[in-house]
């Protein structure tokens, strides 16, 4: 789930940092600017992992700063598509699953990736999946018995599978004035997402999982 | 900016939890030893000298750091009774067999020791690697140090006290490409986390005075 990435770019290192070791202010800089931050189409940043070339520390007109020019590795989250994390169910709605792994929460398992059949319980507001029920419809599932619902409540541990990520680079254009009157923001899309599954054997909260035998798997 | 190379390397969740786990006991030392030189000073009766803190802490930087520290250390995961000894063997055992990438990765990262667990990870695990499952899964149990605690379903052992199991570092093959820039020590990776809110506090009483 977590990836090296190369990436250059050009720091200021700020005069009151020239007493520190410059890789030391530079690496610094570099994670001031990008840890915690999503670098399109690369992942979601942690921090910095070493640096691999460092130019010489140039003073520009204008500024008292020194200028770098660095390439550096960068540990970046970015689970490939297909790899199988853990992550904890952070919110459940009609249309899916909400999860988090604590520094990052726009993962999401649309109704499309839950296990067959499974329903969603507006009172309990979580979903839950009924094994080996033939019903289909919605209220066939509502009507089943408390005890048979496996349900997957918020702050469980599931595990999933990474089906796709989306970037998503919404620059925030002109204001908009429309007869005078600044409109409302339409509400923005996260950077970095990430769609999840776990319609198959073997996903799902890990407690569902915890004894099952090799049998159940074979005619999965 | 500009990308050089998107993904030049995978990195396992061990990895990642040992260099955040030396960034974070770096960053407790370094503000340790500021409010110690501040307080020295002032007990020499100094006048106050304008320093700013050796690196002015990065917030996000922090935020993240404790974050994932937080998520990969959790007692679901298996890095608690990993060891940089029992993955570089895991690897070394996986090797035999005809696994891609990616499937190592997700067996050192996920340390599954139920036939259920790897199945999710390996592809077509009956035809490729019929007879050879628990072989696998018994790689695997051997290179944890201590049974996982309860969560992958292994109920025998108990479990211990984690501070107990880096002891020794020996660089091991598995890490043997990124050491030359990464001195993990691993005994700066215990770290006490109540020091910290602890250090800060007193930090502004004296900036209050």
């Amino acid at each position: 789930m977590f990836q090296l990435s190369i990436v250059k770019d050009t720091v200021a290192v700020h005069p009151s940092q020239f007493g520190l070791p410059p890789q030391q202010a530079v690496t610094n800089e570099l994670n001031k600017k990008y840890a915690n931050r999503v670098l399109h189409d690369v992942g979601l940043c942690i921090c910095v992992f070493d640096l691999s070339e460092v130019s010489e520390g140039r003073v520009r007109y204008g500024d008292g700063c020194l200028w770098y020019k660095v390439v550096f590795r960068m540990v970046v989250f970015r689970p490939f598509p297909s790899e199988v994390i853990l992550a904890r169910v952070k919110s459940s709605d009609e249309d899916g699953i909400r999860l988090s792994v604590g520094f990052f929460d726009d993962i999401y398992v649309p109704l499309v990736y839950l296990p067959e059949p499974t329903a969603f319980d507006s009172k309990e507001r979580a979903h839950f999946w009924l094994p080996g029920s033939e019903s289909t419809s919605a209220h066939e599932l509502l009507d089943s018995p408390l005890t048979d619902r496996m349900y997957i409540d918020a702050g469980d541990v599931v595990r999933v599978r990474v089906e796709s990520d989306d970037f998503h680079d919404d620059e925030p254009g002109p204001p908009k004035a429309h007869e005078g009157v600044q409109q409302v923001q339409e509400n923005r899309r996260p950077p970095y997402t990430i769609t999840c599954s776990m319609a198959e054997q073997g996903l799902g909260p890990t407690s569902w999982w915890q004894n099952a035998g090799v049998e159940t798997m074979e005619e999965g | 900016m500009e990308v050089l190379n998107q993904r030049s390397a995978l990195l396992s969740n061990y990895e990642v939890l040992s260099l955040l786990k030396e960034l974070e006991s770096d960053h407790l030392a370094k503000t340790k030893t500021a409010h110690r030189i501040k307080k020295e000073e002032e007990a020499a009766g100094l006048p106050p000298k304008h320093q700013a803190p050796p690196d002015d802490v990065c917030e996000n930087l922090r935020t993240v750091e404790v974050e994932a520290i937080q998520y990969l250390s959790a007692d679901y995961q298996p890095t608690g009774s990993q060891s940089e000894e029992g993955i570089a063997q895991l690897t070394r055992t996986l090797g035999q067999w005809d696994l891609t990438k990616a499937e190592k990765l997700q067996i050192v990262n996920l340390a599954p020791t139920e036939p259920v667990e790897l199945y999710v990870i390996v592809e077509e695990l009956e035809d490729r690697f019929g007879d050879k499952m628990d072989d696998i899964l018994n790689a695997v149990k051997s290179s944890l140090k201590e049974p996982p605690p309860t969560v992958n379903g292994t109920t025998e052992g108990q479990p211990t006290e984690e501070t107990m199991q880096v002891e020794t570092t020996t660089y091991t093959e598995y890490t043997e490409e990124y050491t030359e820039q990464w001195d993990y020590d691993a005994n700066e990776v215990v770290f006490d986390d109540t020091g910290e809110g602890a250090g800060i506090e007193g930090d502004l009483d004296v900036d209050d005075d």
